[in-house]
């Protein structure tokens, strides 16, 4: 009984890498005044591209560097879209979505003529804890959570991205460059979604299959409103929506019902709100969030 | 409207619809199809089967309207999606027990009903994002309607879809001039146009309209904004729902195991409001388009091996471009400038 609840908590911390990392990103994005909805597209993106670029180079690291790479390619686009063009950013992140879930199925169809996944490719070396495996992304990411909590609360940049959500024209005359800064945190934001796509893909399962992230992009941004904007909670929100994940997978294992699994599968997504629902209300987003800003 | 602002709602279409079929030309090039050949595929074929352009017109259309009268208050439906899945089940299921077409549609339309005013109470009364629930209850509905038509409802003599609805409680068809006709893209009309007379003539739609564009008006016209972001996102679970029920006692008369049939549909209600710019008459239109789009997308694959999906991408590039209205004002004002300056 212990052997099996260690094995379900090792699951968790697998799960729960990738809704930290989108929601460290998008904590990042947001506080600087920008709302990305499109992190699930962004996901998927470098889940695919993660995957093709392994698949060719036999280097996981390197798939896992470009899905980054484009992830910040990504977020910088819809960064420029909401900034400079002013678009609505929650209807530019609708699109992201739906233009990843097709293209990236083209790609697949077009590189493996295969319409439902790509063959497996090579995963990132695994490190070894009480004879279980755990991946150094997991690691890592614990690490980044600390890192940007601490850049956000307690340095001078870690300000001015708060203040140009929060009170922009205060920031204006402090003599910070909105338009800037929300654009280097929208990269930032985006790199990190690439990075938690990449695991997807590339760390997690092996292989990209079509529509990998199904949903969990959107269980990152409730992972946002859970840890209220701070990047150290989302490890405890990552574990919890990550423990149900890991709970679907787990008990589909042993139960080995085709007819439950369905049912199973339908776990992470209602745990997810009603957590949400029980939490909310005692958060607080940043006052500017979604507006586009003005120079005056 | 002023003459002005007719140029700038056509720039803004036809750009976008420009930026979409140049972004997925690109992706044809790399991809080593031919995008002339592609494209001509895909309108052509979209053009082909006026039923089948008007049928899959129909299902976007109501998941237009589903998008759009809660985007006018302000709030993003993502969730029509799940609520096509449930108003499908739902019909499917009263047809099968009960035979009675009007009782399985009406099941239909109040349980998409039901998931629009879940939406709106945990946005007004909880403060949960409605994007978040939206897809959370996408998800738990998809599977739901899974495990139902594969463990309850499958039909045993076929195993690759559910029970069938009952041949009199189906929705038919009539001949026309033009060819057979299904009847549901006729109600599906008649429900915008009565949806464009409640938005523009009554006192609902007006309060719907004033606390989306300015929350603190409507609280001093006396509106209840709060209350409005409700009752927007239940009319709209209302056209989610409907979209679902004419599915299956309309069109198709079951539910595929893949749910492919049903997959989509309130995804794509997303681009026809975005480009019928939330107008129910204009989505009417823009829903045309949208179904050419769609079943072009399957001739093209059968024909040229395309993969359809690259639909997907030329809608995912154009409700980015169609976030851009601003954009368009400055390309139209840089416009103007030089046309000044020339003249003098």
């Amino acid at each position: 009984m212990i052997k099996e609840f260690i094995d379900l908590l090792f699951l968790s911390l697998t799960y729960m890498t990738p809704l930290v990392l989108a929601a460290i990103g998008e904590i990042v994005t947001e506080k600087s005044g920008i709302v990305n909805i499109g992190i699930e597209g962004i996901m998927l993106f470098a889940a695919f591209s993660a995957t093709v670029v392994t698949f060719f180079t036999g280097n996981p690291f390197f798939g896992v560097l470009i899905g980054t790479v484009l992830g910040g390619l990504l977020g910088l686009v819809h960064g420029i879209i909401s900034i400079y063009l002013r678009g609505d950013q929650i209807i530019a992140g609708i699109g992201l979505n739906i233009l990843a879930y097709g293209a990236t199925a083209v790609g697949l169809i077009s590189i493996w003529g295969n319409f439902g996944s790509s063959p497996f490719v090579a995963k990132i070396p695994k490190i070894v804890v009480y004879n279980r495996y755990i991946s150094p992304l997991t690691i890592s990411s614990i690490i980044i959570a600390i890192v940007f909590w601490w850049v956000l609360s307690r340095t001078a940049i870690g300000l001015k991205i708060r203040a140009c959500g929060e009170s922009p024209h205060a920031a204006e005359a402090m003599g910070v460059n909105i338009w800037l800064v929300r654009l280097g945190s929208t990269i930032v934001g985006g790199s990190l979604s690439g990075l938690a796509g990449a695991y997807m893909s590339i760390d997690l399962v092996g292989q990209f299959s079509r529509g990998i992230t199904a949903g969990r992009g959107f269980i990152a941004l409730a992972n946002v409103v859970f840890s209220n904007w701070n990047p150290l909670l989302t490890i405890l929100g990552g574990f919890v929506f990550g423990f149900f994940d890991a709970l679907a997978a787990y008990l589909d294992i042993i139960v080995q019902s085709i007819a439950l699994t369905y049912i199973f599968k339908i776990i992470p997504y209602a745990s997810t709100l009603i957590v949400v629902t029980a939490f909310i209300g005692k958060s607080k987003p940043p006052a500017d969030l979604g507006k586009p800003y003005f120079k005056e | 409207m002023k003459r002005e602002e007719y140029l700038i709602f056509i720039l803004e279409i036809a750009g976008s619809a420009l930026i979409g079929f140049f972004i997925g030309s690109l992706l044809l090039l790399v991809l080593g199809f031919d995008p002339l050949k592609s494209f001509s595929s895909l309108i052509i074929g979209g053009l082909y089967d006026l039923d089948y352009l008007l049928s899959e017109a129909t299902f976007v259309m109501l998941t237009g309207l589903a998008f759009s009268i809660p985007a006018m208050a302000s709030v993003f439906n993502i969730g029509g999606e799940g609520q096509v899945y449930l108003g499908a089940l739902a019909s499917l299921i009263v047809a099968h027990h009960t035979g009675n077409i009007l009782l399985s549609v009406l099941i239909g339309v109040s349980v998409g009903a039901l998931v629009g005013g879940l939406m709106g109470i945990l946005k007004v009364y909880k403060g949960v994002n409605e994007v978040i629930t939206a897809i959370m209850l996408n998800w738990i509905f998809y599977y739901i309607t899974l495990y139902l038509i594969t463990n309850i409802y499958y039909n045993p003599l076929a195993p690759y879809e559910s029970i069938r609805v009952p041949k009199s409680s189906r929705i038919g068809y009539i001949d026309t001039p033009l060819g057979r006709i299904h009847l549901i893209f006729f109600i599906s009309i008649i429900t915008c146009i009565i949806t464009y007379i409640v938005l523009y003539n009554t006192k609902i739609g007006y309060s719907i309209r004033v606390s989306g564009l300015s929350y603190k008006s409507a609280e001093y016209a006396g509106f209840n904004p709060s209350k409005n972001v409700v009752y927007s996102l239940v009319m709209g679970g209302v056209f989610g729902g409907l979209s679902g029920a004419l599915k299956v006692v309309g069109f198709s008369y079951s539910i595929d195991t893949t749910m492919s049939s049903l997959y989509g549909i309130g995804f794509d209600g997303i681009g026809v409001a975005l480009l019928g710019r939330n107008n129910p008459l204009g989505i009417i239109f823009s829903s045309i388009f949208y179904s050419m789009l769609i079943v072009g997308g399957h001739i093209m694959q059968i024909e040229l091996n395309a993969p359809k999906e690259l639909v997907d991408t030329l809608i995912g590039t154009l409700i980015i471009a169609l976030s851009l209205p601003y954009a368009y004002r400055i390309i139209l004002s840089k416009f103007k400038i030089m046309r000044m300056v020339r003249r003098f």
